[in-house]
C-alpha cells in the first residue's frame, strides 16, 4: 500500500479539525507505519499491556471498552479510519482499556518513538495531535452525558449522528446512509442497556419511520425527528479549526 | 444452542421479538429478561408512555419466564 493511501483518511480528518500546513502533512505521510490486516473482533491492545506502537486505523471500524471484574462490558467508543485510539499510550505507558476490532481492519502501527521524533522535530504536528486527543476527550464528555441522562432511544439517535458527522469528514456517507457495524448486542454495551432493549428501540425508530439499522448500516428517513431526538450539538465535535 | 425469543409488552401493546437471541445458559436468559424490563420501565415509566412492562420469554414457542414490572405511585387523596 502506498504511504499516502495509508494516511488519506487521517490527513483528511485532521484537515477539517485544525490548520494542517503542508509541509505538516508531508511529515505525517513520510511516518513509518507497518501496515497489518485484522479479522473482526479482534484485540489490537488489551488493558494492562504496553504498547510501544501507536494504531492508526486505515480501513474498518474499531471499539475501546472496559470489561468489570463481574465480566460486563462497557463499549467507552466507537473509532473510525483516519483514527488512532491509543494516541494517550505514547504518554500513559500501561493501557487502562482494551482497543479491538469491530470489523475487519487495515491498521497501521506507528512506533512512540518515530511519534516523539516527529514532535521535536515539527512541534505543529505535536499540537495537532495534541488538540486531537482533546477532542477525543470533549467525546467522551458527550458519551458520559449520553449514557447518564437521555433514554435509551435518544442515546442511540445521538450516537448514530456523531458516528455520521464524523464518517462524513473522511467521505464515507453516500446521501442517507452510512455504515454502523454494530451488533444489537454491542448496541446495548455502548448504550448501558441490554441487547433485547437495544433491539427494542432498533424497532422503535423504524416504526416511526425515523431511520433503519440493519446489517450494520444505517439510512436515515426523518433527518428532523433524527435530530430532535438524539439532542445533538456539534460543537463538541470541534470540526473546524475556529471552534 | 436454544433460541429464546424476548415479546415485549408496554401497557398490553405487544412488540414481539421475531429474530430471537441464543443463550447456552438459563440464567444469562434470565438475567436479561429482569435488566431488559428494568431498563425498558426506566425509559417508559420516566415519559409516561406506559405503567406497566412485561417481557415474556420463549424458548421457540414453549413459554420460559415472564418478568413483569408495574409502576404504583401512591399520592394522599385531599380531604
Amino acid at each position: 500500500m502506498p504511504s499516502e493511501a495509508i494516511t488519506t483518511a487521517l490527513v483528511k480528518r485532521l484537515r477539517t479539525s485544525t490548520d494542517l500546513s503542508e509541509e505538516d502533512i508531508k511529515a505525517i505521510q513520510a511516518l513509518p507505519i507497518r501496515v497489518k490486516e485484522y479479522a473482526a473482533e479482534q484485540t489490537v491492545v488489551r488493558d494492562g499491556q504496553r504498547p510501544t506502537e501507536c494504531c492508526l486505523i486505515v480501513d474498518g471500524f474499531c471499539l475501546r471498552s472496559k470489561t468489570i471484574t463481574s465480566g460486563r462490558r462497557q463499549i467507552l467508543s466507537i473509532h473510525i479510519a483516519g483514527e488512532i485510539p491509543d494516541l494517550m499510550s505514547l504518554y500513559l505507558e500501561v493501557m487502562d482499556h482494551d482497543l479491538m476490532t469491530l470489523t475487519p481492519c487495515t491498521l497501521g502501527f506507528i512506533s512512540h518513538q518515530a511519534m516523539r521524533q516527529l514532535y521535536r522535530r515539527q512541534t505543529n504536528v505535536g499540537e495537532i495531535f495534541w488538540r486531537d486527543t482533546l477532542i477525543d476527550a470533549a467525546m467522551f464528555r458527550e458519551w458520559i452525558v449520553n449514557v447518564g441522562q437521555r433514554p435509551a432511544p435518544a442515546r442511540l439517535a445521538n450516537v448514530i449522528v456523531e458516528l455520521r458527522e464524523r464518517l462524513r469528514a473522511i467521505g464515507k456517507v453516500t446521501g442517507n446512509s452510512f455504515d454502523m457495524p454494530l451488533t444489537q448486542e454491542q448496541i446495548g454495551e455502548a448504550l448501558g442497556i441490554t441487547g433485547v432493549h437495544a433491539n427494542r428501540v432498533i424497532k422503535q425508530m423504524r416504526q416511526d419511520g425515523i431511520l433503519e439499522l440493519s446489517r450494520g448500516r444505517v439510512t436515515v428517513f426523518d433527518e428532523f425527528r433524527l435530530m430532535e431526538l438524539a439532542d445533538f450539538d456539534n460543537r463538541y465535535l470541534h470540526q473546524s479549526p475556529a471552534l | 444452542m436454544p433460541r429464546f425469543h424476548f415479546h415485549i409488552e408496554e401497557n398490553g401493546r405487544l412488540i414481539p421479538d421475531e429474530e430471537g437471541q441464543d443463550f447456552s445458559d438459563n440464567e444469562d436468559v434470565r438475567r436479561e429478561a429482569i435488566e431488559t424490563g428494568a431498563s425498558i420501565a426506566r425509559d417508559v415509566f420516566i415519559s409516561g408512555a406506559a405503567d406497566r412492562v412485561v417481557v415474556d420469554v420463549r424458548e421457540e414457542d414453549t413459554p420460559f419466564l415472564k418478568v413483569s414490572i408495574t409502576l404504583d405511585v401512591e399520592e394522599p387523596t385531599e380531604s
